[in-house]
């Protein structure tokens, strides 16, 4: 089964108005629950938007485009993992097979996509030297063209073209490669986390983190149960400090 | 001095800055700023855009109009979600009285705090627990966790319009407000939630890396040798529950913190380990 140059289209508008909803607004729609889910709910597969979505999540946890620097494309492997993962005989492995190397391939897109963006400020600074505001006002609003293209433009191709070869491909992998990519998919959060982990102070505060998993792993609280216990300790922790300190 | 200059022309838009004037550029920074990124400038055209409302009202003439225009085409780059509407809101009080070049200096000033106090709050403190908590709701097939992360994402945006305001009535006390100790306070808090939340997820999250290891055991029952079918993960889960996952993270941790390895090359050491444990039937 593959998909039509319509399915194509969709996607591939999906992944231009998700990058811009981020770029702008900061609505975050990049996130690779979001993008997925809505991709989940196109190809009528939403559980599977859900996991390719969660796992893609996890892995990026401590990932952040610090001073505008280049990170996984984690919303286009989302759309993609998704969409393919959809398709039977390719399923959940196949899918994160797919999400995992197109993410990170799309980092070399992301790169020419910021740097071809550099040819509308200068067509703003002539703009500006002129005093022609509408000018501006193009060259601004015009500016995600760049951006957005090099998600839609491989996402469109990938769906329209890749479908076939993909599905053909993940039949053709022995049971063990794919059993395999089940185990790499239950473990790649573990990226996320230490990645998170780098960035917090655990010399310090390790104590706090143990209060976390004995929760969890002695008293089996859920997680919503963790989260407010999360609030109230750091609420106290730093209510008392401020009152040891006073004292 | 009462002569009107015949070659300069007052511009039609030349007046008081209204309240409108203000919602509008804030609406454009709040939608708009990073669309037109780009690796020179980072925001500076997006910043323009966002700010012509008030050099138009501002500029009496054309030329005075294209010199505030250049002024704001300068390198500009911080956290566009907390940070910037403040920093663009203090600028347009600045630009509305015609103190522009002070507005320069108080983004130039501004951006580097704030691009990191934004970060630090938004991908550090905020968006794990948000993002952890989403997706274990997905992983459990809820839609729960797709409402959570797109909750999170309405809040950056609507925050951004206090923000703007708030930025807007400090002017140029911002600096002195930014160098309280207040945002210290948050961040620690915050920091000291986000690790009991990691702690306790961590093996939730986890949880389906256990061993399929099984030992065949000869114990003799009444006299008679017997062969026994003993399994490895009990055995783990009475020393330390949910150890393999803690094991599995610290390796990854050990990997960039120690080995300074890059995420990349952590992402290909977990895979092959994967590989490595489902080959050799461990896992």
């Amino acid at each position: 089964m593959s998909y039509g140059i319509g399915m194509a289209l969709v996607l591939a508008i999906l992944a231009y108005v998700c990058i811009l909803a981020n770029l702008g607004p900061s609505l975050m729609w990049h996130e690779s629950i979001i993008v997925g889910t809505i991709t989940g709910l196109i190809v009528g597969d939403v559980q599977m938007g859900f996991t390719i979505g969660a796992t893609l999540t996890l892995m990026s946890l401590g990932m952040w485009t610090y001073g505008g620097a280049t990170i996984p494309d984690f919303m286009t492997g989302a759309i993609l993992g998704t969409a393919f993962g959809a398709l039977p005989g390719v399923g959940l492995e196949g899918g994160l097979a797919v999400a995992v190397p197109a993410a990170l391939l799309m980092t070399q897109l992301d790169v020419l996509g910021r740097a071809t963006t550099t040819l509308f400020i200068h067509g703003a600074d002539k703009a500006v030297a002129r005093g022609d505001v509408k000018a501006v006002t193009r060259w601004h609003l015009w500016g995600h063209l760049p951006w957005g293209l090099t998600r839609a433009v491989p996402v469109f191709l990938a769906i329209w073209l890749g479908a076939e070869p993909v599905t053909k491909f993940i039949e053709w992998m022995p049971d063990a490669f794919m059993k395999a990519m089940r185990l790499t998919g239950a473990m790649l959060p573990a990226l996320g986390f230490a990645l998170l982990l780098t960035m917090m102070p655990v010399k310090k505060y390790w104590p706090f983190a143990v209060i976390g998993y004995v929760l969890f792993a002695y008293l089996k609280m859920p997680m919503v149960g963790i989260a407010l216990m999360a609030a109230a300790v750091g609420f106290l922790y730093i209510n008392v400090k401020g009152v040891a300190n006073r004292g | 001095m009462a002569s009107p200059q015949k070659t300069e022309k007052v511009l039609p838009e030349y007046g008081p800055v209204t309240k409108a004037d203000l919602s509008k550029a804030a609406w454009r920074h709040n939608v708009t700023l990073q669309w037109s990124w780009n690796y020179e400038r980072m925001q500076a055209l997006g910043y323009l855009w966002s700010i012509m409302p008030i050099l138009q009202r501002r500029a009496k003439t054309q030329e005075e109009l294209v010199a505030s225009m250049q002024r704001h085409l300068v390198f500009y780059n911080t956290n566009p979600a907390v940070g910037s509407p403040v920093i663009f809101g203090a600028s347009c009080a600045m630009e509305e009285q015609t103190q522009g070049e002070m507005g320069d200096s108080l983004k130039v000033a501004l951006m580097g705090p704030f691009a990191g106090i934004g970060d630090t709050i938004m991908a550090i403190l905020l968006r794990p627990i948000i993002a952890v908590l989403a997706a274990s709701f997905a992983l459990s097939g809820s839609w729960a966790g797709f409402f959570i992360m797109l909750a999170f994402g309405l809040f950056w945006f609507w925050q951004k319009f206090p923000e703007f305001w708030w930025g807007y009535k400090q002017g140029v006390g911002l600096v002195h407000q930014v160098a309280g100790g207040a945002l210290d306070k948050l961040t620690e808090g915050a920091t000291i939630m986000g690790l009991v939340v990691v702690g306790g997820f961590v093996p939730s999250i986890m949880s389906r890396l256990v061993t399929t290891v099984k030992f065949a055991q000869s114990v003799t029952v009444d006299g008679k040798a017997t062969e026994k079918v003993v399994e490895l993960q009990p055995a783990l889960d009475q020393l330390l529950p949910y150890m393999i996952p803690l094991l599995v993270v610290g390796f990854a941790y050990w990997l960039l913190k120690s080995r300074k390895q890059s995420p990349m090359m952590v992402l290909l050491y977990l895979t092959i380990l994967a590989f490595a444990l489902s080959f050799l039937k461990i896992m």
